[in-house]
């Protein structure tokens, strides 16, 4: 086990898999000289060079389509999107064509591509650098929606992402960078589809996403105090969703809360707690609650972000609630 | 291969499109083509010109129109008609219809989203160049797509990275009903390429040879490692956008007879009668690409449609399977 950071662990995953596969590369806005915003590829245009290690220009659908082009005829790249919010200029390329070339080859062409984006709030960046998108993306069909909240998530999944010839989305957190974890040191890899109990519990189960496992995880140990037993849940991926996962602790706990940084209205919250109500229906003590972010514009400045996402402090709130 | 032959046998492939595109609008007539059909009479010379020259190894990206395009590079014409069909045995098995459709075995790929071929070629030629390879990816598209954002990022791209991509613009005048002059501000859509530091010709898109002749200068330079080319191919469509659309609302038939007077068949035609073939070889020769289409097609409309089973295969590699 190491010690280290989410922005390490995207380091260190991505050389190991450029070291492993020639044919892998990484392309991106400042992925290169900068090294990425957050320094998660600093160095690797050193040991790469500008082939493996591509910075392009500010032009997302054209690094986007590019890398879905290349991965037609050979290459595995990783495009990183540098944030979310930018993927909007991206959206025809990766979701008109990069999704559909599997299908509308009768399976002949695989196109295995790595979106790595973030999103989230953290950065005072307001509304047009802060959302919360990946609800858009788990409607289409084709793609691999992977949220990692811890840095032992990111390197399995990250591996699999690049190992995969599925098209995958990959959202990491403006928040999450500069988290710490312990990382196993072999070369593992997590299965697409497989939820992470994060903490064990028994009063309730806490379905949370990226950045607010950590919430999550901070209302559980508050709420301990007071007698509390929360069960927190990551499914670390939002498609392939591993339904059984939530079913069983919500058919032990009884009692569901769902929390999202992204609006509730149309969202993935909807899909987990309607998964848990059609299926744990006679074990539910009371209707699944949602806990997500405001239907708003992400507002400029430290305060407002963080007034308008969830915190612990919403979360306890819902889960006293629920079991009163 | 002597001249004579090579002018036949492209002769040969105008009168294959043509008579496909042809069949394919009376089947949409017919509401036996369902929708997306859109026919590409009046600009063979562009797809037949270009593809001959290119290799199998050579890739396709084509546009909403791509039935040409796909045939001169080698797809199946019976595999195309179940495609505009929607029938098994089609090119993506009658799942992608007449606007968007993937042959591999030939490297060809489509869609109907305008504009958007232009950055995924250059990551094809990105590939290509990055495994020392010579083959180079071609991306055809309209006269509108060039006022799309993709047209711009991805030749600006193809251009900074010195890509083998081939950008064929087949200004055939119209963006569905508006005339290109309307909404492309410069005379000619080669114009535009200048903005990226490449050298734009305009070239006769009805006269087969001239595409012959630009293509060939085109893969010399491509080949040799020399960067994206871009060619607007001037050109026209004798029908309208879609199959039975209304288009003297947009254009009058004066103006169609006039481009139809330059019809690339009529001018290959007047070629090779000038060489000494006679009419009767030529009348012979169309008789037989008619009846042979016809008989794709006869054939493809025994084809069975896809299942319900079929219309969520290869939706994406099974899980574990990837």
């Amino acid at each position: 086990m190491a010690r280290m950071s989410y922005r390490d662990a995207i380091r260190e995953t991505t050389a190991g898999e450029l070291r492993r596969d020639e044919s892998v590369y990484l392309i991106g806005e400042d992925v290169g000289r900068w090294g990425n915003l957050f320094g998660a590829s600093a160095g690797l245009l050193e040991e790469f060079g500008p082939a493996r290690i591509c910075d392009s220009p500010i032009s997302e659908a054209a690094m986007t389509g590019c890398a879905i082009g290349s991965a037609l005829y050979g290459m595995r790249p990783i495009a990183e999107i540098m944030y979310i919010d930018f993927i909007t200029i991206a959206m025809d390329q990766m979701i008109n064509h990069g999704v559909k070339y599997h299908q509308l080859s009768n399976g002949q062409v695989r196109v295995p591509v790595v979106f790595r984006t973030q999103g989230g709030v953290g950065m005072r960046n307001s509304s047009q650098h802060s959302q919360s998108l990946e609800n858009w993306f788990v409607n289409v069909p084709g793609l691999i929606v992977a949220m990692p909240s811890t840095p032992a998530d990111l390197c399995g999944l990250l591996r699999s992402a690049v190992r995969s010839d599925n098209p995958v989305l990959l959202i990491e957190h403006k928040s999450l960078y500069f988290t710490r974890g312990e990382v196993p040191e072999d070369d593992y890899t997590i299965p697409f589809g497989v939820a992470d109990i994060k903490r064990a519990g028994e009063d309730v189960t806490i379905i949370a996403t990226s950045w607010m496992v950590l919430q999550a995880l901070a209302a559980a140990r508050s709420l301990a105090d007071e007698g509390i037993s929360c069960e927190v849940i990551d499914p670390r991926t939002l498609w392939p969703l591993d339904k059984q996962a939530l079913i069983d602790s919500v058919k032990r706990t009884k009692n569901c809360v769902v929390v999202t940084e992204a609006p509730a209205e149309g969202g993935w919250s909807g899909e987990a707690a309607s998964v848990v109500h059609e299926q744990c229906f006679a074990e539910l003590r009371k209707p699944v609650r949602r806990v997500c972010g405001m239907r708003t514009g992400i507002p400029y400045g430290t305060d407002l972000e963080k007034a308008v996402v969830p915190d612990a402090g919403w979360i306890c709130d819902a889960v006293r609630e629920l079991l009163a | 291969m002597s001249d004579n032959e090579q002018l036949m046998e492209h002769y040969q492939q105008l009168l294959v499109l043509r008579h496909f595109d042809e069949f394919c609008y009376d089947l949409k007539m017919k509401d036996l083509i369902m929708n997306g059909f859109h026919p590409y009479s009046g600009q063979e010379a562009v797809a037949v010109g270009v593809c001959s020259l290119l290799r199998g190894d050579d890739v396709v990206f084509s546009t909403h129109r791509p039935q040409g395009h796909s045939i001169a590079k080698g797809s199946n014409t019976r595999a195309v008609f179940c495609e505009m069909l929607g029938r098994r045995g089609g090119v993506s098995q009658g799942i992608g219809g007449p606007m968007q459709w993937i042959d591999k075995p030939h490297n060809f790929f489509c869609g109907s989203i305008v504009g958007s071929g232009l950055p995924i070629a250059a990551g094809v030629a990105l590939a290509f160049k990055r495994q020392g390879l010579d083959s180079i990816a071609v991306c055809f598209f309209g006269d509108g797509a060039s006022n799309t954002g993709a047209f711009h990022e991805g030749m600006n791209l193809a251009a900074i990275w010195d890509l083998p991509v081939l950008y064929i613009c087949e200004n055939n005048q119209y963006g569905e009903a508006m005339p290109v002059q309307e909404f492309v501000p410069v005379s000619r859509i080669s114009q535009r390429a200048s903005a990226y530091g490449l050298n734009g010709i305009s070239v006769d898109g009805m006269d087969v040879e001239a595409v012959l002749n630009a293509t060939t200068d085109a893969l010399e330079q491509l080949r040799a490692g020399n960067g994206p080319v871009f060619i607007e191919m001037v050109t026209y469509r004798f029908r309208g956008h879609y199959g039975g659309d209304p288009e003297h609302t947009y254009r009058s038939r004066e103006e169609i007879a006039v481009w139809r007077n330059r019809d690339p068949l009529l001018l290959a035609r007047t070629r090779l009668l000038a060489r000494g073939f006679s009419e009767e070889t030529l009348d012979e020769l169309e008789g037989s690409v008619r009846a042979e289409i016809e008989e794709d097609m006869e054939w493809a409309l025994e084809q069975p449609f896809p299942t319900v089973e079929q219309a969520t295969d290869h939706v994406m590699i099974p899980l574990g399977q990837d």
